[in-house]
């Protein structure tokens, strides 16, 4: 009876477990060490909830989550139990030898720790081209994720299911470990579990029956097997040579499986991006199978603390470099880095007034302390740099030989770490922590005409109108790279901004500018009037991309409405060929669109869809008509905004930049050869896209 | 810097990191990016090479972050963040410059003046920098 013995064996893995516990309970008391039990405790009680919200959810993603925590936990309590482990062995060593022998004066020097972070963690994937290209075959679905363990301390990754849709692996998350040695290692693991309908034991699949009653294909049957039996659940199943010591309790539900692992040390820290190779174990008749490239592309950076805290500080005298043998200035130094920075005095430390001078100090510096000065019976410190092919040497001295004596130890100890740490000490790499993210607004990605639009503070309208002119005018100021005021300005304040929700005929805004007024103008009469705001809360970056090649990039074909009277605007004339319907691609199209969808802070870019606000009117189609008469091109370009809208996701604002033509109304000569490569760069011709 | 489908390139990098600037929900870098492997490579006017399918820098905004950081007009973009950026597509390189979860790009882009750089440095009787 199978399932008998089963049931007798997971009794007495239980006893085990108690067991255990009490073991591990004793070893901790008997360290005195209460941090590591706090934390097996913690973890225990943390897998115990796992194992609960596992056999009570119902959904597959939640099981899936649940499972994940799980085997975090079991990792990480296999972990402390190994470490306690070790302290105890330390322990019993070290009574051991004292009893035995007089330890010799333990002169061993301890490299600084520091912190590593592993980020952008990306494993490519190879399918056959028959299951990628053709669609072949039904959809594989695994749920991946990391385990990272570096010292005592494990993190995961989130979760991540992959099909065959995806070409890579990406992990986003950034992990930070705070306390390693030089000599440590980075273990990283890569856990999948199939993703299939559900078909943990218990639940009598419809899909199963479904299946059945249609043939059962050879992977569907594998994984069926792979499901139902019992052996699935066994604990002997976690991936490989791990101790019976506290056994993972059996519960039915998804199974994570270790599919490959690497181990990372200082040798690959660099601060750019490296391929390492990842072994993989399991086979493809495993069901957790995924076809891996075989490696794993990731940045793993270290920040020695050598390299970010003060090692050592202190009054110092430095001598002035040819000046006379006694003139001693006095500074306040700290060692952190390569250098050693001198301040005047200890408060400019934290006031981060800058250095009075700094002093190199790296792998080629050399340190010795001179001769006693015959006057102040102190040694002098000497620092020597190489500078290009000449040698410079700074003299310091301290008030006290016992001072002395603490700095060449500070220096020791630093030329040490930076020899234990390599290149991590060459330079300081850098480590982002990912900034906590604001929730993304419920900004609605598809179907509405009428974006939303926000205008903060005061209920207001004029007072807000001029605010947040006065607001663009400086962003756009110093932003202009021709530093003349946007053209819009000139034409808003003749006007009265209040002209909220009140629609002009555009013919009448056309008659009411002169052609000398410079090209920007013909959308903008437009736009800002039928919704000032929209006009000027659209993103800088389509206002500088209008204030280079206005009319080009919008697919909001106002400037298409003007082509009969564009002989009167003299910069329209000088380059008539912007008016001509773009022969873009069509991906540059619908990026065009989408850009203009979401340019800027959720606000609106194409005046053809004018916006509902609360504080506006919303403009009902009709206005539009006098546009909509001019031309079909524009009733065309608006609708197929509003498709592009409406199909578009919410990839984050880019308006295609298209051709930086016509910046300069007046080109001089000295700007000719600019100027060609800039019509060269006419997006016509070659696409290009603003990021 | 030619470009052989199949071959493994040989260039000198530098390394850029840029710290992208937020604007309201945006995240820009503030430059201009031409070309790829669905493009007519013959238009780009920075190729040395006019087969050349690569991501090439065609604006700067002055200020902006990737100014800041060092980046030129006309550099060639090879690595954005461990991606490839030799083979790729317009759209999928500008989608993997505009990833929203990442605040920092780190990429590697090559450019003539870095070559020249290297060959006159070499020129130098320095044993240490021989290949």
């Amino acid at each position: 009876m199978p399932l008998d013995r089963f049931a007798d064996m997971e009794e007495k893995l239980w006893i085990l477990e108690d067991l255990n516990m009490m073991y591990i309970r004793q070893i901790a008391l008997s360290l005195q060490d209460s941090d590591i039990q706090k934390k097996i405790d913690h973890e225990i009680r943390m897998r115990d909830g796992a194992c609960k919200l596992l056999a009570a959810c119902s959904q597959r993603d939640q099981a899936l989550e649940a499972a994940k925590s799980l085997q975090t936990c079991s990792t990480r309590i296999m972990a402390y139990m190994s470490e306690l482990q070790r302290m105890k062995e330390a322990q019993v060593m070290q009574k051991v030898t004292r009893r035995s022998s007089d330890a010799g004066p333990m002169d061993d020097r301890l490299p600084c720790k520091g912190k590593v972070a592993i980020s952008d963690l990306r494993i490519p994937l190879m399918w056959k081209d028959t299951e990628y290209f053709k669609n072949k075959g039904e959809l594989h679905r695994c749920a991946v994720f990391c385990l990272l363990q570096l010292g005592g301390e494990i993190f995961d990754t989130d979760m991540v299911i992959v099909d065959r849709t995806l070409t890579d692996i990406c992990f986003d998350n950034t992990i930070v470990f705070n306390n390693a040695s030089p000599v440590f290692e980075l273990r990283v693991e890569l856990y999948s579990c199939c993703s299939e309908d559900d078909y943990s034991a218990g639940s009598t699949p419809r899909k199963l029956a479904s299946k059945l009653s249609s043939s059962l294909g050879r992977s569907a049957g594998k994984k069926l097997r792979a499901a139902m039996e019992p052996g699935s659940c066994s604990p002997i199943s976690n991936g490989g040579a791990t101790p019976l010591l506290l056994p993972v309790p059996s519960v039915p539900g998804p199974k994570y499986h270790l599919l490959a692992h690497t181990t990372l040390s200082l040798s690959h820290v660099q601060d750019s991006f490296r391929t390492h190779d990842l072994t993989i174990s399991g086979n493809e008749e495993c069901s957790y199978w995924l076809p891996l490239y075989g490696s794993m592309c990731c940045r793993l950076a270290a920040q020695p603390h050598c390299m970010t805290q003060q090692m050592m500080s202190g009054c110092l005298k430095v001598k002035q470099l040819g000046g006379d043998t006694q003139s001693w200035t006095k500074v306040y130094a700290v060692l952190k880095g390569t250098s050693l920075f001198c301040y005047h005095r200890q408060e400019d430390v934290e006031a981060n007034v800058e250095p009075a001078f700094t002093i190199g100090i790296n792998k080629e510096t050399r340190i010795r302390a001179s001769e006693k000065d015959p006057q102040s019976k102190v040694q002098n410190i000497c620092i020597s740099n190489q500078y290009g092919g000449e040698e410079v040497t700074h003299t310091l001295t301290t008030d006290s030989r016992e001072d002395t004596h603490r700095w060449m130890e500070a220096f020791w100890q630093h030329f040490y770490d930076m020899s234990q740490w390599k290149q991590c000490c060459d330079d300081l790499m850098k480590i982002e922590l990912p900034s906590p993210r604001k929730p993304a607004p419920a900004t609605p990605k598809q179907g509405s005409l009428y974006h939303e639009m926000v205008i903060e503070s005061s209920d207001d309208l004029s007072s807000t109108v001029s605010d947040i002119l006065a607001r663009r005018m400086q962003e756009l100021e110093l932003r202009s790279q021709l530093g003349t005021s946007p053209t819009w300005m000139s034409m808003f304040e003749e006007n009265n901004p209040k002209s909220a929700g009140r629609p002009r005929p555009c013919t009448s805004r056309l008659s009411g500018h002169s052609p000398s007024t410079p090209h920007r103008l013909p959308r903008s009469p437009v736009s800002i009037h039928r919704c000032p705001q929209l006009g000027l809360l659209s993103s800088d970056a389509s206002l500088t991309s209008d204030s280079d090649s206005h009319c080009s990039t919008s697919p909001c074909t106002h400037h298409h409405v003007w082509p009969d009277p564009s002989s009167n605007f003299s910069l329209l004339s000088s380059s008539p060929s912007r008016l001509r319907p773009r022969t873009l691609s069509l991906d540059a199209k619908l990026s065009t669109l989408r850009g203009r969808g979401y340019g800027g802070g959720g606000t609106l870019q194409c005046p053809c869809h004018t916006p509902a606000s609360s504080l506006l009117t919303p403009l009902p189609m009709s206005s539009r008509s006098p546009l909509s008469q001019h031309s079909t091109q524009t009733t065309l370009s608006c609708s197929s905004s509003t498709s592009s809208n409406s199909s578009s996701n919410s990839e984050g604002s880019h308006s295609p930049e298209s051709s930086e033509g016509a910046p300069f109304s007046r080109p001089s000569p000295a700007r000719r050869s600019l100027r060609n490569l800039r019509a060269r760069l006419d997006p016509r011709n070659w696409l290009q896209s603003q990021v | 810097m030619s470009v052989n489908p199949g071959q493994p390139v040989v260039a000198v990098v530098q390394r850029i990191e840029i710290k992208k600037l937020r604007q309201g929900e945006n995240l820009i870098l503030g430059f201009s990016i031409g070309g790829g492997m669905d493009q007519d490579p013959g238009q780009n006017p920075f190729s040395e090479d006019k087969t050349d399918k690569g991501i090439y820098v065609t604006r700067i905004s002055p200020g902006g972050p990737a100014d800041v950081a060092g980046l030129m007009m006309g550099d060639k973009i090879m690595q954005v963040n461990g991606w490839d950026m030799t083979m790729v597509t317009h759209d999928q390189a500008r989608k993997r410059l505009t990833k929203k979860k990442e605040d920092v790009v780190r990429l590697l882009v090559t450019r003539k003046s870095l070559e020249e750089a290297v060959k006159q440095s070499m020129g130098k009787k320095y044993p240490c920098y021989k290949q």
